[in-house]
Order: structure tokens, then C-alpha cells, then sequence
């Protein structure tokens, strides 16, 4: 290579860098490194998927307001395929190799636990897109989430069939997610004056949950809850007929389940947190930012990875850089006002989300609503 | 238990149980033409139904031609997979596993070019005979599950006369008895086993189809319905389509009644007990025997 293509060379680089700058504004400097892992394949893709254009978003608005201290953050984002194997390994990867700061994810329970297993002994703090799972995620003390424990789930659908009134309630939940929940809800309801008529399960995946309605159906609740990932318990609902009030769980609310359930989805109401349609005055700013960049409306998944992107951030600022692990866990155990809800990881639980942080949705023409029920604190 | 939850299970039982015999009718009709487990036989109903709803909604098409094209582009990949795959690895006497491997890849490959191609989205189509339903004794039955009996059970007559009573049926059935000996009656083998898969891919497609108002389609759904396909054929015997339609609605209707005879949770406990029972007093399944006369 001759010295004037190096000098040519030299200059294109330059200028590239100029351009970079430019665009970034007022951030310069080595980027801090902050590890992601989603599953943006396989099973848990639908929380993947979204939770990546979350952060995506939150690390552009990051960097657009001047990064942490005028340095910008770098999120590296992986996929571990829905796999807690993966998820472990790729933790290690990015926590040894890449030397990330922090740890954002993953989006499955399974994974969460696995990843703990890495984050909590090497001091790394991680903020989980899952709600608190087995009783070993107590004893994490670094290892925050920014979705509701289960409990509160189940606490959230109580308190509307109690606003409706409803003291007898079926439920039709899945094998997995729904036992879960389910497990809570027992124990609740007797709190909530509810008796639960009829608990019909049915595996996940299931083509069919007919004969399950129908049993819901024969026990005459005055409310139904349903528990599940997955439309067809909804279609079957409306199929057998059942006229009571349907009040669904947080895991079936998104738009690719509501087109599935078609005019089976009209009236559920579901407690949740993020109304693309309608957001909280605090939830606008985010939501037109997302609408603006992906043309799409946001949910509760997009809002709970945007916000434990911009919860590091804080914590990176107050606490700076270079701080230990230690130290930026201390600075995380802050509350926080996040969009999806508000948050305090000094709580049992590793999240605070207090039930007040709920809005209550109804669907209606295959679009979500805003219902003026909040549950006070 | 009162009799209108009894006939509510049992219409769901024998709507299901229909959707079951049309993946293990086009299985057990592979299986007897080409001796090929086909773990993608669920994926053809994705195909069907797929296909039916993109020329429904994107290309506009009136809803007969849009099932029309879906059973065709169901047998179309069928044949494709026939002459692209198997014709070849039969040619070099592939083992019966080689074979079922190969149609485990095909499912995965299907199922993840669906997903990358046209999404994660569930789909539904219209219902045939519309939204209503039928309500007898307080169950409900909706217009389009009687269709779906009724187009089951016209498939099923159809797939027998066809077989029994038509020159290709007959040639296919005897290339699947004894290959050699067909061959030598100057039946060529080969293209009868591209007819089977043709007829398989188009029964999974036509199932596929029927199911969606139903049940959403999405690039999940095939590997569920070869499954139960399966558990229906091998209940039915393997080696006998018609089998594959008492096992499927057999299947159907014990799973139903044991989520009210007992308990939900315990309903896959109770079917697939009974199932093995059945397996234990006719390994050769319901219908095993006559397969072996030729269905």
C-alpha cells in the first residue's frame, strides 16, 4: 500500500469518525458494554422479540440524552433461543469475554434462574424481563426484575372480579404458566371472598379446550378467568357460549394473541400495564417514541426492557462507570419510576411493583382499551 | 355431570377426533404406500391452511378457489418431497429410520421457513356455514364443526371406494402389499408412491384447512397434529387410512369424556391409559387386521 492511499485512508477513517460523532452529539468515549439476552427464537420469542426493540429504542434515547456521563452505553444483545443452556453460556460470554457492566434478561423464567447462577456469585447486577420465580431468586440480591412476581398477577385479577362484583369464579388455565399463577390464586381467593367453582387445566399447546369450557360453564360462575399463553381457550369460550364477564392474565396480552382469538377477544378485560392506545401521561413520551420509530404499537414487554435499559443507566450515573458490582447494586436499590410500572429492588420480591402500577384493559374491535379501574395502594 | 356436559364432550370429542383422523388418515396412507413415518404430516395442514389463507386475504381469491389452492399446494409439496427426497433415498435402500429423519428435518425446516416467511401471527379463516350453531339440550355445537364431521366423514367413505374401486387405488394398494409382485403385473411402483404422498399431502392439507376456523393456524401448530395423527393411526392400526378415522375419533372422544368423567388434570393420564390398554388387547390396532387384506 502506497503512503498516499494510507494518507487517503487515514482521512476516509477521519471523517467516518467525524460522521459518528456527530450523529451521537454529546456522547464520546469508550461505550460501556451492557449484556442482553432474549429469546428471540423458540418458544419464548413472543417476549423476546419484543423485549429487543425495547432496548433497542431505550439505548438510542440513552445516548441521544448524552449516554451515562457523556459516555455511551453499548447494549449487546443475544439470543439464547428460549434455552436456558444457551442463556448460560452466553451469560459467560458476555460477562467474561465482552466484560459487560451489567446483565439485561433473559425472557424466561428457566433462563433467569440458570443465568442468577453466573450474575450473583460474580457480583454482576442483572435486571431479569421475568417476574421473581423459584424461592433460590430470594436470596439474589443483585438479580432485579422489572415484571410482577406471580402473586400479584393473581392478586390483579381478584381485584377485578371484585370491582364487578363476581364471588364465583371459574378459571381455565394452561399446564405451564397458568400453574404457576394458579398456585397464587388459590390461597388469594378465599382473602377476596371469591370462590373458585370450577379449575379447569389443559396442556400447552392444546388444539382444543372445549369440554374444559363446558365444565366452567356447568359450574355457572359469574366470572371467568383465563390463565394461558395461547388463544384458544378464548375462541373456546366464545364458542360454548359462556356470557360472563372473561378477565384474562397479563401473559396473553399481546396484539399477536388478540388477532388469534378474532371476535372471541371482544370484552376480555385483562390487568396490565402498558395501553398503546391510551398510556398514562408518564407512558406517552415512550409510546410515540416507539410508534414513531417502529410503526407499531408497544405493550408491556417493550416498556419492561425499555426500562431496565434506562434503570442500568441511572445506576451506571449515579454510581459511575468504573464502579464495582457492588456499588452498582447498591446505586440500583433506588425506587424508580419506570413506563411499565413502579419499581423499588430494595423490596423483597427484587421488584416493588406496588398493585397501583396495574391498568385494567378491555378489548374492544380487536383493539385495546383503557378502563377507568385502578386498584388504590 | 349432567347430559348436556356429556354431549357437549362428546361433540367436542368427535370434532377433534376428526381433525386427528385426517393427519393420521394422510400418515397411515404414506406409511402403507412407501413405508415412511411421516413426522411432517401435521406440517401439511399448515401448508393447506397457510396457503388457503394468504389467497384469501392477500391475493383476494373467493374462498372455494383459496381451499382449492390450499389442497393442491398441499399435495404439490407431497409430491415434491416424494421425487426431491424419497424416490432418491429409496433408490439407495435408506433404512426406515433414514426416512423418518428426514421428515423430522422437512418438519423443522417447514415449520421455521413459515415463521420466517410469513410470521409468528396465528390465523383464522371464516367459518363454513357461518358464525351459528346448533344447540341441543344446552350444547353447543357450532355450524361449521358439522361441517367438518360431515366433510370427514365424506373424506373417509371416499379414500375407501377410492382405494377398493378405482385402477390407481387398486395399483397402489398392491405396490404397497408386494412392490416386486406389482412390478412385475407392470405397476410402476415408483409413481404409485408419489401418489401416495400426494394423497397424504392433500388429506393434511384438507384437515388443515377445515380446522382453522377452529383453531388459529400458526407455524407451532404441525408438530401438535402429527402427534395426535400419529396416536390415531397407530390406534387404528398403521397400516389402514381407515383405521387412522376410527382411531382418530376414538382418540377424540375418550380424551373429552375424561375431562368430565374425572379431571382435567388428569385427562392425557386417562386417555393415554386407555389408549395402551386398547394396544395391549389389539397390538395390531382396531382396524389392524383388515389393513392387512388391504383396508
Amino acid at each position: 500500500m502506497s503512503l498516499s492511499s494510507i494518507a487517503r485512508l487515514t482521512g476516509a477513517a477521519a471523517l467516518v469518525g467525524l460522521s459518528a460523532m456527530a450523529a451521537q452529539a454529546q456522547t464520546s468515549g469508550e461505550p460501556i458494554k451492557i449484556g442482553a439476552i432474549v429469546s428471540a427464537t423458540g418458544a419464548g420469542a413472543g417476549l423476546g422479540i419484543p423485549e429487543r426493540n425495547g432496548l433497542l429504542l431505550a439505548e438510542k434515547d440513552i445516548n441521544a440524552k448524552g449516554g451515562v456521563k457523556g459516555r455511551p452505553i453499548k447494549i449487546i444483545i443475544e439470543d439464547d433461543a428460549s434455552n436456558p443452556d444457551t442463556a448460560l453460556s452466553k451469560a459467560n460470554d458476555l460477562i467474561f469475554g465482552q466484560k459487560v457492566v451489567a446483565l439485561l434478561g433473559p425472557s424466561l423464567t428457566a433462563s433467569t434462574v440458570a443465568v442468577g447462577g453466573v450474575t450473583h456469585p460474580n457480583k454482576i447486577p442483572q435486571i431479569a424481563f421475568t417476574g421473581i420465580g423459584p424461592a433460590v431468586e430470594r436470596e439474589r440480591k443483585c438479580v432485579a426484575h422489572v415484571l410482577p412476581p406471580q402473586r400479584l398477577n393473581a392478586q390483579a385479577l381478584l381485584e377485578y372480579a371484585k370491582s364487578i362484583k363476581a364471588t364465583k369464579v371459574g378459571v381455565l388455565h394452561d399446564a405451564g404458566y397458568g400453574n404457576v399463577v394458579m398456585a397464587e390464586l388459590r390461597p388469594l381467593a378465599d382473602k377476596y371472598g371469591v370462590k373458585l367453582v370450577a379449575v379447569e387445566k389443559f396442556e400447552i399447546g392444546a388444539t382444543d379446550t372445549t369440554t374444559q369450557a363446558a365444565k366452567v360453564k356447568a359450574a355457572q360462575p359469574e366470572a371467568v378467568f383465563i390463565i394461558a399463553t395461547s388463544a384458544t381457550p378464548f375462541r373456546n369460550v366464545k364458542q360454548i357460549q359462556i356470557a360472563q364477564p372473561v378477565i384474562a392474565a397479563i401473559g396473553s396480552s399481546s396484539y399477536e394473541y388478540v388477532n388469534a382469538m378474532g371476535p372471541a377477544a371482544d370484552n376480555i378485560a385483562i390487568p396490565e400495564f402498558v395501553v398503546g392506545e391510551d398510556p398514562l401521561p408518564h407512558q406517552k413520551a415512550f409510546v410515540d417514541l416507539y410508534k414513531q420509530t417502529y410503526n407499531s404499537t408497544p405493550k408491556n414487554y417493550e416498556a419492561a426492557a425499555w426500562d431496565a435499559a434506562h434503570i442500568i443507566a441511572t445506576a451506571l450515573t449515579k454510581a459511575g462507570a468504573d464502579a464495582t458490582g457492588e456499588k452498582l447494586c447498591e446505586a440500583m436499590k433506588a425506587p424508580y419510576t419506570g413506563v411499565l410500572a413502579n419499581y423499588n429492588f430494595s423490596a423483597d420480591d427484587m421488584t416493588g411493583i406496588p398493585i397501583s402500577s396495574f391498568v385494567f384493559s378491555k378489548i374492544v374491535g380487536g383493539k385495546y382499551t383503557r378502563t377507568p379501574f385502578r386498584v388504590a395502594q | 355431570m349432567t347430559l348436556s356436559l356429556v354431549l357437549q364432550a362428546i361433540f367436542a370429542g368427535v370434532t377433534n377426533g376428526i381433525v386427528y383422523a385426517f393427519v393420521g388418515m394422510g400418515l397411515s396412507a404414506i406409511f402403507k404406500g412407501s413405508r415412511v413415518i411421516n413426522a411432517m404430516q401435521g406440517e401439511f395442514a399448515v401448508i393447506g391452511a397457510m396457503t388457503t389463507v394468504l389467497l384469501l386475504t392477500k391475493s383476494g381469491w373467493p374462498y372455494p378457489a383459496a381451499i382449492a389452492g390450499g389442497v393442491l399446494a398441499g399435495a404439490l409439496v407431497g409430491a415434491f418431497i416424494e421425487v426431491a427426497f424419497v424416490r432418491y433415498m429409496a433408490k439407495k435402500n435408506a433404512s426406515e429410520d433414514s426416512f423418518l429423519l428426514l421428515t423430522i428435518g422437512l418438519a423443522l425446516t417447514l415449520s421455521a421457513s413459515i415463521l420466517f416467511f410469513i410470521g409468528r401471527d396465528g390465523h383464522l379463516l371464516p367459518p363454513i356455514g357461518g358464525e351459528g350453531v346448533l344447540l341441543v339440550l344446552d350444547a353447543v355445537i357450532q355450524f361449521h364443526a358439522l361441517w367438518l364431521i360431515a366433510i370427514g366423514i365424506g373424506a373417509t367413505l371416499l379414500l375407501r371406494a377410492f382405494c377398493h374401486r378405482t385402477t390407481v387405488g387398486l395399483s397402489m394398494m398392491a405396490a404397497s402389499i408386494d412392490a416386486d409382485g406389482a412390478a412385475t403385473t407392470g405397476i410402476n411402483v415408483g409413481r404409485m408412491r408419489t401418489y401416495t404422498f400426494i394423497l397424504g399431502g392433500l388429506l393434511g392439507a384438507l384437515g388443515g384447512i377445515l380446522v382453522t376456523p377452529l383453531i388459529s393456524v400458526d407455524y407451532t401448530l404441525g408438530l401438535n397434529l402429527t402427534l395426535k395423527g400419529f396416536a390415531a393411526a397407530v390406534l387404528g392400526g398403521l397400516t389402514n387410512p381407515l383405521g387412522a378415522a376410527v382411531g382418530g375419533i376414538t382418540l377424540g372422544l375418550v380424551e373429552s369424556l375424561a375431562i368430565i368423567g374425572i379431571s382435567s388434570s388428569y385427562k392425557d393420564v386417562v386417555a393415554f391409559s386407555v389408549l395402551i390398554i386398547i394396544m395391549i388387547l389389539m397390538p395390531n390396532g382396531i382396524l389392524g387386521r383388515a389393513g392387512r387384506r388391504g383396508g
